[in-house]
C-alpha cells in the first residue's frame, strides 16, 4: 500500500439498471474477494456483494454506495459503488469527490440515456477521468458501436474503441483487443480463465480497421508513438502510455466492452483500470486553509506531510457506525489523535479497517491515497479530520437546500422511539436530507431533494429501524423575499413595574440579490451602544424563520441600521432584540413581500414523434421551455418547471409517451410564485394555522 | 439606464425602417460573414433586441449545442446590461428568458418541412407563438432556391421577423452587384435585407448590403467590437470599454 503509484481510487458509475452492480460482483469476484457469484435481484435469495441493503437488494437497484478494496495485479483497487438514480445525486458527487477515476457503465442496448448524461457531468465537473464499459453485449439488440458513438455525440467524448466483440448478442464469445491484436476468451464455469488466441480470421480485416482508427486517435497525445506508427513499430507499451495520457488529460475515453453477466470481458476492463486510471499522485488535490481565510492550498500528497483526511460517508451497520474517509495526505494510524476541522474536537482512532463489501479487514495504518473506514466516530459527512496544528479543511462540497418536505408521524410509541434514530442517522449521512419539528404543530417534518428521495427514507425507516410511519402529502418549500426598499423607526417601551424596557432603532431593509440575509450597522456616535449591536442583529434573524405573508423562511434580506436611541438603565439585549422584531414587522408589511417558489430544471428525453407531447406536458405544468434538440430518432426537451408541478410527472410522461420517454430533475432557482397562485399558497396557510391553533 | 432606455438607445435601431420596428408585418433578413467574425453574435442580439422589446424569439441553431447557444446568449446580454448599466438586470434577464426558446439541429438533420413540423407542434398546442426567429447555421451551400423559397414562405405565413446567418468563404472573392457574397448571391432577391460583417483595422464593419426599408443600403453605421461582439455607432464604439475580455 505504500507505493502510492499502484493505489486505485476509482467508482463505477451509470445508468440505473445498466449492470454495475454485477460488474462490480464479477470484479470482486475475480480479484478473489468473493467465492461465489450471485445475481442482484438475488434468483438464489443472496443478492450481489455490494448492494448491501434490504431495499437496494429488493429493487435490485443501488442507492447507497459502500465502498470495498480488492487487488489486481499487484495493485490495491478501491471500489465506489455510486448510485444511478438522479435524486440521489449528493451521494454521486460525494462520491465523486474522492476518486481519482471511474468506470462509465453504458448498456449496450439502451446505450447514453438521459441520468448517464447527468452522471457524466458530474463526473466533468469533478475532473474524474474515466474509461467507458459497454455492459450487457450479450442481450438482443446490443451496438457498442453505436454506443461509442453516443458517447461522442451525447455526451463530447473523444470515445476510442480499444476492443472489438467477437460475435454478439446471443453469439458474444469474447473480444479482440486493438492493442495487443489477440482474441480473449474466457473460460470456466464463471469465465475466470482468460484464453489468449489468434484473432479469427473473419474479425481479421475489422480489427485491423478498428485498431488504425484507434491508433490515429490515441497517436495525439504521443509524439514518440506518432513516429512510431509511421516508421510502422508502434510497441504496446507506447499505445498503453498515450491512452493513460491522453485519459488522464480527460481528452479520451478508452472504450471497453463486454457482459458482466455472461462473466465476458471483466478481467480486460480491470487491467484497463490499472493502466489507464489515475493514482493518487496524478491528480491534484486543494484544500481550504482555515487560517488563511479559507484560501485554496494545493496538498502535496506525501505520506510524510501532516494527515488531511475527509470522512465522506457514514454507514450504520451490523458492526455498529462505520465512517469511511479518504486519507489525502499524511498517514493515520491506529491510536492517532486528530482534530475534526469543523468543530475542532479531538478524536482518537480506535480501529482502523478496510473494506470488503461488507466484510472487512483491521488494519493499522492508512497512509494517503487510501479509502478505509473508522469505526466509533462522530461525525457528520463531509468532514475533515487534521493531524494536530493542521488547520485544513477539504474544499466544500456544495449542498443545495431541500426543495420538498413532508410530515411524518410514527404510528405507535415504539416507531417514534426508532423514527427518531433513522432521522438523526439519515440527516448525518445524507446533507441534503433534512428533519425537523414544526414548532406550531408538533408534526414531524422532513425535507429533501425530490418525491422519490424522501420516498427512499420512509421505507428506510421502515425496514431498518422498523418504524412505521405515516406520511403526508408533500409540501414545496416556499420561501418569503421583499421587492422594495421599506424604511423603519421603531421604539420599543415597556414599563410595567421593575426593570423597564427601552430601544429604539431606524433604518431600512432592501432586496438582497444574493444571499440569504445580511445586517449592515451605520450606526456612529454611538446613538446605540456597541454592545446592544449583535442583539439587533439576533432579533433579525428570529425574524427570518417565518414570514408574516404565509410563515414561510425569508431570504434575500439586507437590514441596514443607521439610528437609534437607548436608555442607561432600561435598555437590555432583549430589549433591542424586541425593537428589532418590532422594526422588521413595521418595515416588512411595507416592503411588498412576495412568495418563491423552488423551480426545477427538467430535462426531458423522448422519441421526436412526441415532442409535441412532452412539451406540451410542461407547458401546461407552468414550465418554461428553454431548449430542444435532437439526437437521431430522440428529442432531448430542456425546461425550467415549477417543483409544485412535477408530482406525479412521471406517471403522465410515460402514458403520454407509451413509456419510451424519461426525465431528470434538478433544483434550478427560486423564482417568484404568480399573484393567483401566491393568494392560494396564503390561503392554504391560513387555515393550517388556524387548524393547529384549534 | 432603464429597459425602454436601451431599447431606444440600442443601436439596432439604426438598421430600422425609418417608420418604426413593426412597420413591415415580416422581414426577412440575412447576416453575412467569413467564419468566426460574428455572425451568431449579431443574430443573438437581434434576439435580444427583439426579446426586450417583449416579443418571443424563437432561436434556430444548426449544427451548434443548446449549452452554446444558451451561453452566447447570457454572454451578450451580460456585456449588454454591464455596458449599458441597465437597472433590474436580473428580473429583466428572467424575462427574457421567459419568452426564448432555442431549437438545436444537427446540421443533416435539418429540413425546412422538419421545422415546419416543430413550429407546429408549438402553435398547435399554444406553447409558444414567436414573433421573432433567427436561424443561424443554415447551408446555403448546398441549399436549393425552392428550399430557400420554402422556408421563406413558411416564416412569412407566420408573420415572423426572420434573421438568418450565412458564411461567406475566405478565399472567394466573387460578389454579386450589390456586393452580396458566394454563395448567397443566388438568393439576394429573396431577402429584403442583407448585412455583412467585414473586419477591418477597428473592429468589425457592418456593410448593409441592401434594405428595402431604409436608405440604410451602401452606408456604414455600425460597427462590432471585436472583443465582446457588441454593437456600437461608428463614432461611438461601446458605451462602457472596460470590458476587454475576448470571447471565441
Amino acid at each position: 500500500m505504500n507505493d502510492l503509484a499502484k493505489v486505485r481510487n476509482i467508482g463505477i458509475s451509470a445508468h440505473i439498471d445498466s449492470g454495475k452492480t454485477t460488474l462490480t460482483e464479477r470484479i470482486l469476484f475475480y480479484t478473489d474477494r468473493i467465492h461465489a457469484i450471485h445475481d442482484v435481484k438475488g434468483k438464489d435469495g443472496v443478492g450481489a456483494k455490494m448492494d448491501s441493503m434490504e431495499l437496494e437488494k429488493e429493487r435490485g437497484i443501488t442507492i447507497q454506495s459502500a465502498a470495498t478494496s480488492c487487488t489486481w495485479r499487484n495493485h490495491t483497487v478501491n471500489i465506489i459503488d455510486t448510485p444511478g438514480h438522479v435524486d440521489f445525486t449528493i451521494e454521486v458527487e460525494r462520491a465523486l469527490r474522492v476518486l481519482d477515476g471511474a468506470v462509465l457503465v453504458l448498456c449496450s442496448v439502451g446505450g447514453v440515456q438521459s441520468q448517464s448524461i447527468t452522471v457524466d457531468r458530474q463526473m466533468t465537473r469533478y475532473k474524474v477521468p474515466r474509461v467507458a464499459f459497454i455492459n450487457k453485449c450479450d442481450r438482443t439488440g446490443a451496438n457498442p458501436e453505436r454506443v461509442t458513438a453516443q458517447l461522442r455525440k451525447k455526451l463530447n467524448h473523444n470515445a476510442v474503441m480499444m476492443q472489438i466483440p467477437i460475435g454478439l448478442e446471443a453469439d458474444l464469445e469474447g473480444v479482440v483487443d486493438l492493442v495487443t491484436m489477440k482474441a480473449l476468451y474466457f473460460d470456466g464455469a464463471n469465465g475466470e480463465i482468460v484464453r489468449v488466441e489468434e484473432v479469427p480470421v473473419s474479425l481479421r480485416g475489422q480489427a485491423e480497421n478498428k485498431r488504425e482508427e484507434m491508433l490515429d486517435a490515441v497517436s495525439m497525445f504521443s509524439e514518440e508513438l506518432m513516429e512510431a506508427i509511421l516508421e510502422g513499430t508502434p510497441t504496446e507499451e507506447m499505445i498503453r502510455e498515450a491512452v493513460r495520457r491522453g485519459t488522464l488529460s480527460l481528452e479520451l475515453t478508452p472504450v471497453f466492452l463486454g457482459s458482466a453477466y455472461k462473466n465476458k470481458a471483466v478481467q480486460p476492463l480491470l487491467d484497463a483500470v490499472t493502466d489507464y486510471l489515475p493514482g493518487p499522485l496524478d491528480i491534484e488535490n486543494t484544500a481550504l486553509d482555515l487560517a488563511q481565510d479559507e484560501k485554496e492550498i494545493r496538498l502535496p500528497c506525501g505520506v510524510d506531510d501532516p494527515l488531511v483526511c475527509l470522512a465522506f460517508k457514514l454507514e450504520d451497520g451490523r458492526y455498529g457506525q462505520l465512517t469511511y474517509i479518504r486519507t489525502y495526505q499524511g498517514t493515520l494510524k491506529k491510536g492517532d489523535t486528530i482534530i475534526n476541522s469543523r468543530n475542532g474536537r479531538k478524536v482518537k482512532v480506535g480501529r482502523l479497517v478496510r473494506m470488503h463489501a461488507d466484510e472487512m479487514e483491521d488494519i493499522e495504518v492508512s497512509p494517503a491515497g487510501d479509502i478505509v473506514a473508522l469505526f466509533g466516530v462522530d461525525c457528520a459527512s463531509g468532514d475533515t479530520f487534521t493531524a494536530p496544528g493542521v488547520s485544513f479543511s477539504m474544499t466544500s462540497m456544495h449542498v443545495p437546500n431541500p426543495v420538498i418536505s413532508l410530515a411524518v408521524q410514527p404510528k405507535d410509541h415504539k416507531a417514534q422511539d426508532n423514527m427518531g434514530k433513522a432521522l438523526n442517522r439519515f440527516s448525518k449521512e445524507d446533507p441534503t436530507f433534512k428533519t425537523h419539528v414544526d414548532a406550531e404543530t408538533g408534526e414531524t417534518i422532513i425535507s429533501g431533494m425530490g418525491e422519490l428521495h424522501l420516498e427512499v427514507y420512509l421505507e428506510r425507516m421502515r425496514r431498518e429501524y422498523g418504524a412505521e410511519v405515516e406520511a403526508g402529502a408533500p409540501q414545496v418549500a416556499y420561501r418569503e423575499t421583499i421587492t422594495r426598499k421599506a424604511e423603519f423607526n421603531y421604539t420599543h417601551k415597556k414599563q410595567t413595574g421593575g426593570a423597564g424596557q427601552f430601544g429604539r432603532v431606524a433604518g431600512y431593509m432592501e432586496p438582497l440579490e444574493d444571499g440569504d440575509y445580511e445586517f449592515v450597522s451605520k450606526i456612529t456616535g454611538g446613538s446605540i451602544p456597541t454592545e446592544y449591536i449583535p442583539s439587533l442583529d439576533k432579533g433579525f434573524r428570529k425574524c427570518l424563520k417565518k414570514g408574516s405573508l404565509a410563515s414561510f423562511p425569508l431570504t434575500g434580506v439586507r437590514l441596514v441600521v443607521d439610528d437609534g436611541a437607548s436608555h442607561s438603565v432600561d435598555s437590555s439585549d432583549n430589549a433591542f432584540q424586541a425593537a428589532a422584531k418590532g422594526a422588521f414587522r413595521e418595515a416588512y408589511a411595507k416592503s411588498a413581500p412576495v412568495l418563491l417558489e423552488p423551480v426545477m430544471k427538467v430535462v426531458v428525453e423522448g422519441p421526436s414523434e412526441f415532442q409535441g407531447a412532452i412539451m406540451g406536458g410542461l407547458s401546461q405544468r407552468r414550465g418554461i421551455i428553454s431548449g430542444t434538440y435532437e439526437e437521431g430518432t430522440y428529442t432531448v426537451i430542456e425546461a425550467e418547471v415549477p417543483l409544485a408541478e412535477m408530482f406525479g410527472y412521471s406517471t403522465v410522461l410515460r402514458s403520454a409517451t407509451q413509456g419510451k420517454a424519461e426525465f431528470t430533475m434538478e433544483f434550478a432557482s427560486y423564482r417568484t410564485l404568480p399573484k393567483s397562485l401566491t393568494d392560494e399558497v396564503i390561503k392554504g396557510a391560513d387555515e393550517k394555522r388556524k387548524t393547529s391553533a384549534a | 439606464m432603464l429597459k425602454k432606455d436601451l431599447i431606444l438607445k440600442n443601436p439596432l435601431r439604426a438598421l430600422e425602417p425609418e417608420t418604426g420596428p413593426n412597420a413591415a408585418p415580416s422581414r426577412m433578413g440575412l447576416v453575412i460573414a467569413r467564419r468566426g467574425v460574428g455572425k451568431t453574435a449579431m443574430l443573438v442580439q437581434f434576439a435580444l433586441d427583439s426579446l426586450l422589446r417583449g416579443n418571443r424569439v424563437l432561436h434556430v441553431s444548426i449544427g451548434q449545442k443548446l449549452e452554446k447557444t444558451k451561453a452566447w446568449y447570457e454572454d451578450l446580454f451580460e456585456d449588454l446590461s454591464r455596458s449599458y448599466r441597465l437597472d433590474h438586470a436580473g428580473q429583466v434577464h428572467d424575462e427574457i428568458a421567459r419568452n426564448r426558446l432555442i431549437m438545436t439541429f444537427k446540421a443533416t438533420a435539418f429540413s425546412g418541412p422538419k421545422l415546419e413540423e416543430r413550429l407546429n407542434d408549438l402553435l398547435y398546442q399554444d406553447i409558444f407563438r414567436p414573433e421573432c426567429m433567427v436561424i443561424d447555421g443554415y447551408d446555403f451551400e448546398s441549399a436549393t432556391r425552392p428550399q430557400v423559397q420554402d422556408l421563406l414562405d413558411l416564416t412569412q405565413a407566420m408573420s415572423l421577423h426572420t434573421w438568418f446567418s450565412a458564411v461567406r468563404h475566405r478565399e472567394d472573392p466573387r460578389t454579386s452587384e450589390l456586393g452580396v457574397p458566394v454563395p448567397c448571391d443566388k438568393f439576394e432577391d429573396l431577402f429584403d435585407t442583407i448585412l455583412l460583417l467585414d473586419p477591418e483595422e477597428k473592429g468589425i464593419a457592418l456593410r448593409t448590403l441592401k434594405d428595402e426599408f431604409s436608405d440604410a443600403a451602401g452606408k456604414r453605421k455600425l460597427i462590432l467590437d471585436p472583443a465582446t461582439f457588441l454593437v456600437s455607432t461608428l463614432d461611438h464604439q461601446s458605451p462602457d470599454k472596460t470590458n476587454e475580455s475576448g470571447r471565441q
